[in-house]
């Protein structure tokens, strides 16, 4: 759908679209005019259709494969991934242009001053929580809550979520950005706990390790939205939007303040006080036996020590790089215009 | 004097060895659900998970409708599925077909749900779920996805290019030549990137199908050595490999009819020798038997079949060479039988002047299409003969292809050991006794299908369907006055 709208946009805009419109496109391939966010989408679309044959083909030679990352669904996932890229860029370029015009910064032209234009910000939030729900499932074999007490989760957690946090948190303009982002991402993955066990299914494949009679939700959403507070305070004080020393300041208010959150409500979730329609903990897939320790409630992996020490300083590194590239991804977002 | 033999051809007809038989993937089932009987042929899936394909014929009247569940071997029924329905053909009357999902490697079972006029009644049906082989990408499909792929990288490119140049000006601005040449060098340094995104996604691939690779079935390596003594030749087979194996295929051998292993010896290449014999188990990686002296020596293929606990059953496969008699001993166990003499298309001779005629030796046999191989035994005077059973069947055929690349045992029940159909209906019952003799009993006797009652008037009709074309020999055994008497048949299979 994406790739056909975004498609028939582009086209139109190269030859039939106005000067006016044209202006706020870039060029492809010397002549081709059309958002940058929709030539992003095209992309998208493309590599979602170029993944399905692969797929096919790959499942009739190895199996159903019952895991997330393959490579043909990881190319799928560069698909998606390029589709909510396009359609945040989109938005950011509208976002943009309309700041440009109210600060004078720049003459923009005229887009107009519906009431479409004042989510901007928020849609742009909005798309950048799609990312990072993008970027949660792509590493949800390695965010069970069994796993929340050793280093390896906060090591994918400091990697994976801070780049889209701190990018989306530049990139829209509202005042607490990066609350705003983690919380649709929170807001998304509670819908789904909240709605789908309300639906009675069974498994249709087997074996059956344990019974199920209703839909099972996804994993229940980080708590990132109280590191997300504090990147924005962080991003709030700092004089400029770059730089390692930054990234270094960004990353340990993040884990310092994600690992006093999520360390003990993780304790919570495996206790049997999370088996309720709010937290829904009890609902675990067909294919998980009351034995495993994600039916009994029981952390694996490293949970104290000094390997979890060692653990927690690497998770520090790796959200050092993690949230650089993020503040020069959202440097470059809040700069598109087009 | 000891001779050596190693598995020369073993790893080639390793290749094709499915569980229980070599060459043939497919199940084939003769049997009775409850008051119904009905012909069962399963196509296992060659990649796991991958869908079975079931069909069902009912033989008589009566039957309204077929269902199917995959029951793991270590869950029961408690751990399988709601059953599906299976459809009925368009166009055949009393055919039913069904696709089934089995998600995992193991030892699984199909339970038959049957319905009709006399109620719902359940056979088992042992279906091995592991993956034969390895598949490469087609041209057709692999030229449109590089076609695709380089498209996709040029177009990131340009993506990046585009991104540098102009997203970032506002609207109606051109770029100017700094901008450019940042676009350019963005897309010097994004071209590498892009080179190793997909260097790294083949070695990916290629890690994958690696993976894949391990996971295919392999029987486990035979050695067999030969001694002879005083007492004659003792064949020794040291069976290699069987730690590392996952659990269905580790678990105990049951004996099927009071025998662990069941060896068939064929010899190269005229297939003019042949035995059935059982060993015994010296250790849990060897097996023993003394070869009656009547068979003469040369080169042999052998094939041991052996059954788990899991209901999985192995072919065991060697060739081995076999040196000269010194004696005149008989066979070691009173069940052993052997045959030494070509095979003829028609009808065989038996050493007591009975007979047995091939019926229908006249229709062609078509690979792929399951078929019932029917033969008629006649006691020398020319009538039918009475028939004992010959270890709990009335007949035993062992079917093989010239160059050895198909084998199977089967029976008047299919391709199915009994034994295997006897372990699982134990499982679902959830009964785990065994009697005395350490051979599996079920409360209700023999299971449905078990092969018939002695004395149908010298008639045996054995299920079963070719997987390939070529010429195939067939040796059919049944026992008469307590003596039991091998005939061998020449038959062609074509496409």
């Amino acid at each position: 759908m994406a790739g056909i709208v975004c498609g028939w946009h582009v086209l139109r805009l190269t030859f039939a679209g106005s000067s006016e419109e044209r202006a706020a496109t870039v060029r492809w391939w010397g002549y081709f005019r059309g958002p940058l966010g929709a030539w992003t989408c095209v992309w998208g679309a493309i590599a979602m259709l170029t993944s399905a044959p692969l797929d096919d083909w790959w499942h009739q030679a190895y199996g159903l494969d019952v895991k997330i990352l393959s490579p043909p669904h990881a190319v799928l996932a560069q698909g998606i991934l390029a589709i909510q890229l396009g359609a945040l860029f989109m938005v950011l370029a509208a976002q943009n242009r309309q700041h440009a015009r109210r600060t004078g910064t720049a003459d923009v032209g005229a887009d107009g001053a519906g009431p479409a234009e004042r989510l901007l910000p928020w849609m742009a939030a909005f798309a950048a929580s799609l990312v990072l729900a993008n970027f949660a499932i792509m590493v949800s074999e390695y965010t069970w809550r069994v796993f929340q007490h050793g280093p390896l989760f906060y090591q994918v957690v400091c990697g994976a979520f801070l780049l889209p946090l701190v990018a989306g948190a530049i990139a829209s303009r509202l005042r607490w950005s990066a609350i705003a982002v983690a919380g649709l991402y929170m807001a998304f993955f509670l819908v789904l706990v909240w709605i789908l066990p309300l639906f009675p299914a069974e498994p249709k494949l087997g074996p059956v390790l344990s019974h199920v009679d209703r839909m099972v939700p996804p994993q229940y959403p980080l708590l990132l939205i109280v590191p997300a507070a504090a990147i924005d305070v962080v991003l709030h004080r700092w004089n400029r939007t770059r730089g390692w020393g930054l990234a270094a300041v960004l990353s340990a208010v993040f884990l310092v303040t994600f690992i006093t959150v999520q360390w003990p409500f993780s304790i919570f979730l495996n206790s049997p006080l999370a088996h309720n329609a709010f937290f829904a903990q009890h609902l675990l897939p067909y294919m998980v036996g009351s034995d495993w320790a994600l039916a009994r409630g029981e952390f694996i992996g490293l949970t104290s020590g000094l390997g979890l020490a060692r653990g927690l300083v690497i998770a520090l590194i790796i959200g050092v790089v993690s949230a650089r590239l993020g503040l020069a991804a959202g440097g470059w977002m809040s700069r598109v215009h087009r | 004097m000891m001779r050596r033999s190693r598995s020369l051809l073993g790893l080639a007809i390793a290749v094709l060895v499915l569980s229980g038989h070599v060459g043939n993937p497919n199940v084939v089932l003769d049997g009775n659900a409850g008051p119904y009987p009905v012909r069962v042929v399963v196509r296992p899936p060659e990649v796991i998970p991958g869908q079975a394909e079931i069909s069902v014929r009912a033989l008589d009247e009566g039957v309204t409708g077929v269902t199917v569940r995959p029951v793991r071997w270590d869950l029961g029924v408690e751990g399988a599925p709601r059953p599906d329905a299976a459809a009925p053909v368009e166009g055949e009357p009393r055919l039913w077909s069904a696709s089934l999902w089995l998600m995992e490697f193991g030892s699984y079972s199909v339970h038959l749900a049957v319905t009709g006029a006399r109620g719902e009644w359940t056979l088992i049906v042992p279906v091995p779920a592991v993956a034969l082989r390895v598949t490469s990408m087609p041209r057709s499909l692999a030229i449109p996805l590089i076609g695709l792929g380089l498209f996709l990288a040029v177009g990131l490119l340009s993506i990046v290019g585009a991104a540098v140049r102009e997203a970032v000006l506002p609207p109606g601005e051109e770029p100017d030549r700094r901008r450019r040449r940042s676009a350019w060098i963005a897309r010097a340094v994004a071209l590498p990137l892009i080179v190793l995104a997909l260097f790294g996604g083949s070695k990916w691939w290629g890690a994958e199908d690696a993976a894949y690779g391990r996971k295919l079935y392999r029987p486990p390596a035979v050695t067999s050595t030969f001694a002879a003594d005083g007492a004659g030749r003792l064949l020794t087979m040291n069976v290699e490999g069987w730690s590392g194996r996952s659990g269905y295929l580790t678990s105990p051998l049951l004996p099927d009819h009071g025998k662990l292993m069941h060896l068939f010896l064929v010899r190269q290449p005229g297939l003019d020798a042949f035995a059935h014999l059982h060993p015994s188990r010296v250790d849990s990686a060897t097996f023993a038997v003394r070869l009656p002296d009547h068979l003469p020596p040369g080169e042999y293929r052998l094939y041991g079949d052996i059954l788990h606990e899991s209901g999985f059953a192995e072919t065991l496969t060697d060739t081995v060479r076999i040196p000269a008699a010194t004696g005149t001993r008989s066979a070691a166990d009173a069940d052993d039988s052997w045959l030494v003499g070509r095979p003829a298309p028609g009808s065989a001779h038996l050493p007591d002047a009975s007979s047995i005629v091939r019926l229908d030796a006249e229709e062609p046999l078509r690979a792929n299409v399951p078929t019932t191989l029917r033969f008629r035994v006649f006691d020398p005077a020319g009538t039918p003969a009475e028939l004992e059973p010959y270890m709990g069947m009335l007949a035993h055929a062992a079917v093989t292809r010239e160059d050895g690349s198909v084998f199977v045992h089967l029976h008047p029940g299919g391709t199915v050991s009994a034994a295997a159909q006897a372990r699982f209906d134990q499982i679902a019952r959830g009964d785990t006794v065994r009697d005395a003799s350490g051979s599996l009993v079920s409360a209700a006797g023999h299971p449905p299908g078990h092969g018939g009652s002695p004395g149908s008037a010298g008639m045996l009709a054995l299920p079963y369907e070719f997987p390939r074309a070529g010429r195939y020999v067939i040796w059919v055994q049944v026992k008469r006055e307590n003596r039991v008497l091998t005939g061998s048949f020449d038959v062609r299979v074509t496409d």
